[in-house]
């Protein structure tokens, strides 16, 4: 396990998010890939309980869909986006998957106003050829079950 | 009595005033900006009307209690030993602490965590520590000295709302005909009930809360400002004729936005007295639609016609109304289980409160839609709502500026006109208007 390639996968992820390039992004997760940002502390039920973000890649390729559209008014003008990732655990998992866990921290920046979330990301990595695609990216924000905010892009 | 306005001390617009702000096409902008009148909006609107606070199964036990909202007002609501359901001010009497920090909890009694004065759950002192050291004056029994309680809870088969008002209209009066879809909500159960589970959203937009409840029947903006996500659905071609647990429901609730107008236009609406309506549903394909026939809607359909019979299940089924607003706060979707309870926050910021409610004797498959409708429609992250959202916030900064005073709200007022049931054509403005109608009422009572 190449814990230098797993890390600068993650880098490469979230530098996608940050410039934008969504379409690139969602071409990361593998066909039963899924993105998940519980509603709850340690949420494990995502069918039982209401998820921030619980999506596989069908619903996730229309939510990039309209991320480019003219008309979407929660994303004009776009916002800007910076990822920072710390505290990287690189280890294996089952089904020759990898698991990397990190500390998040997400500011946006849009029409004048700043938004934070802070919290823990989840990614299970499945080799695939030289590289790896995302079979499961989970972001547990520590205001989970908080008041929020609309949230404009996928963090 | 009711409780006090917590805010500025800028004198009350009188009555005279606050009529000038509503003519029959068109209101003006300080309904939306004014702290004065957004005070006074809390003291006889939210201070006097009956405020949906929470609902039965959230307190199912004696001494269950749940953190809410009354208001500005920081309230528990509780059921105490017998059974009642009271709704208590989240405040010890003695120094003003916070009592209860949690949102659900079971206790037979509120300790407060600086000086452990206790509380019975329907707010009465029952200790206090170091009994002897108070004066002779110090009366326990002195009501001043329970939990401020709220003078009148009503339930409507286990919709608990609360009034500050010590008198006036009796729930059902207040409801009105919106008890048919209360009824609905509860008799689409198999067993008859309901319970709120799978969680909550908490939405914070800065703007008034009035601008969610003039969205909910408006059917002239979706085209609009729905666009990117009906677009969205729109170019994802699969075929859906059999039912994928979520991509489905997202797409069906994403796509129905999509509407023409001529379409929206042949949507019947409804105004009633004291602010409510309702309009016909809209998601009119799928899994969403009144004759659904997918293998969970079918098992759900099954259970309910062998608890009801197959004609009093078909019309249960066949009640298809969406976003059934009870004015000033309460905004229902029975066909898929769900509620948003609109809370005030300041002229300019309010909280959505979003969830979801379990069928009793239904497929496990509905609760997974229940669950997942409100992922997709009221989830901060909802590619839907968000847009609604930030609508709501570009009105309220176009509203801070005075050059332009008032707000048009004259759409198909030639259709219809009066205080009570009225149908109109789904274009209508006819809600927002009756909405003000009651607001007005509200509003220019005497104090």
């Amino acid at each position: 396990m190449d814990r230098a390639a797993v890390e600068a996968f993650l880098y490469r992820e979230a530098r996608l998010l940050d410039d934008g390039r969504f379409e690139d992004w969602l071409a990361l997760f593998a066909d039963d890939g899924l993105y998940w940002i519980p509603a709850l502390p340690g949420q494990t039920d995502c069918f039982g309980a209401a998820s921030i973000v619980h999506e596989d890649r069908t619903v996730l390729r229309m939510r990039v869909r309209r991320l480019g559209h003219p008309r979407a008014w929660s994303l004009t003008p776009q916002p800007r986006c910076s990822h920072l990732l710390g505290n990287i655990d690189v280890a294996p998992a089952a089904d020759g998957e990898i698991e990397a866990v990190a500390s998040l921290q997400v500011a946006i920046y849009r029409d004048g106003d700043r938004t934070r979330y802070d919290g823990r990301q989840t990614v299970r990595l499945r080799p695939d050829g030289g590289d790896f695609e995302i079979a499961l990216k989970r972001i547990d924000l520590i205001d989970c079950d908080g008041v929020q905010c609309v949230m404009p892009v996928p963090i | 009595m009711p409780l006090a306005s917590n805010s500025s001390a800028q004198p009350a617009p009188g009555a005279a005033e606050i009529a000038a702000l509503v003519e029959p096409t068109r209101v003006h902008r300080r309904a939306y900006t004014d702290r004065a009148i957004f005070d006074l909006e809390m003291e006889r609107i939210f201070g006097r009307a009956w405020i949906f606070v929470a609902h039965a199964s959230q307190i199912p036990q004696p001494n269950d209690l749940v953190r809410t909202r009354l208001g500005l007002h920081d309230v528990l609501a509780t059921r105490d030993p017998e059974g009642l359901v009271h709704v208590v001010l989240n405040r010890c009497t003695h120094r003003g602490t916070t009592l209860c920090s949690v949102e659900r909890a079971n206790a037979a009694s509120l300790v407060c965590p600086y000086h452990a004065w206790t509380f019975g759950l329907d707010g009465t002192l029952r200790s206090v520590p170091h009994r002897k050291s108070m004066p002779a004056s110090f009366d326990m029994a002195d009501p001043r000295l329970s939990l401020f309680r709220a003078p009148r809870v009503a339930d409507y088969r286990g919709f608990i709302f609360a009034s500050l008002a010590g008198d006036g209209p009796a729930l059902e009066d207040f409801l009105g005909d919106m008890t048919d879809v209360l009824d609905n909500f509860i008799d689409r159960a198999p067993n008859g009930e309901v319970t709120q589970e799978g969680g909550a959203f908490r939405l914070e937009y800065r703007g008034n809360w009035k601008l969610h409840h003039e969205n909910a029947n408006d059917t002239m903006h979706p085209g609009f400002v729905h666009e990117s996500s009906v677009n969205a659905a729109r170019e994802d071609g699969r075929d859906y004729a059999e039912p994928v647990y979520d991509e489905h429901q997202a797409h069906v609730q994403m796509l129905s936005n999509g509407f023409s107008v001529r379409e929206w236009q042949s949507l019947g609406l409804q105004g009633l007295a004291n602010g409510h309506s309702y309009m016909d549903g809209f998601y009119t394909k799928g899994i969403l639609s009144p004759d659904r026939d997918d293998p969970i809607s079918r098992g759900y359909r099954d259970a309910l016609e062998a608890a009801r019979g197959r004609e009093a299940a078909a019309g249960i089924l066949a009640m298809d109304r969406f976003n059934n607003l009870v004015w000033p706060n309460l905004n229902i979707n029975a066909q898929y289980q769900q509620i948003r309870v609109v809370q005030p926050v300041a002229p300019d910021r309010t909280i959505v409160r979003a969830m979801c409610f379990r069928l009793g004797g239904a497929p496990e498959g509905m609760f997974h839609r229940a669950v997942r409708f409100l992922t997709n429609l009221s989830s901060p992250a909802s590619m839907i709502f968000a847009d609604d959202a930030e609508i709501f916030e570009k009105v309220q900064a176009g509203l801070s500026d005075g050059r332009r005073e008032w707000l048009d709200q004259s759409r198909g007022i030639d259709e219809a006109v009066g205080n009570g049931r009225i149908a109109s054509a789904g274009t209508s403005e006819l809600p927002i208007r009756g909405q003000y109608r009651a607001w007005l009422d509200h509003m220019t009572a005497a104090p």
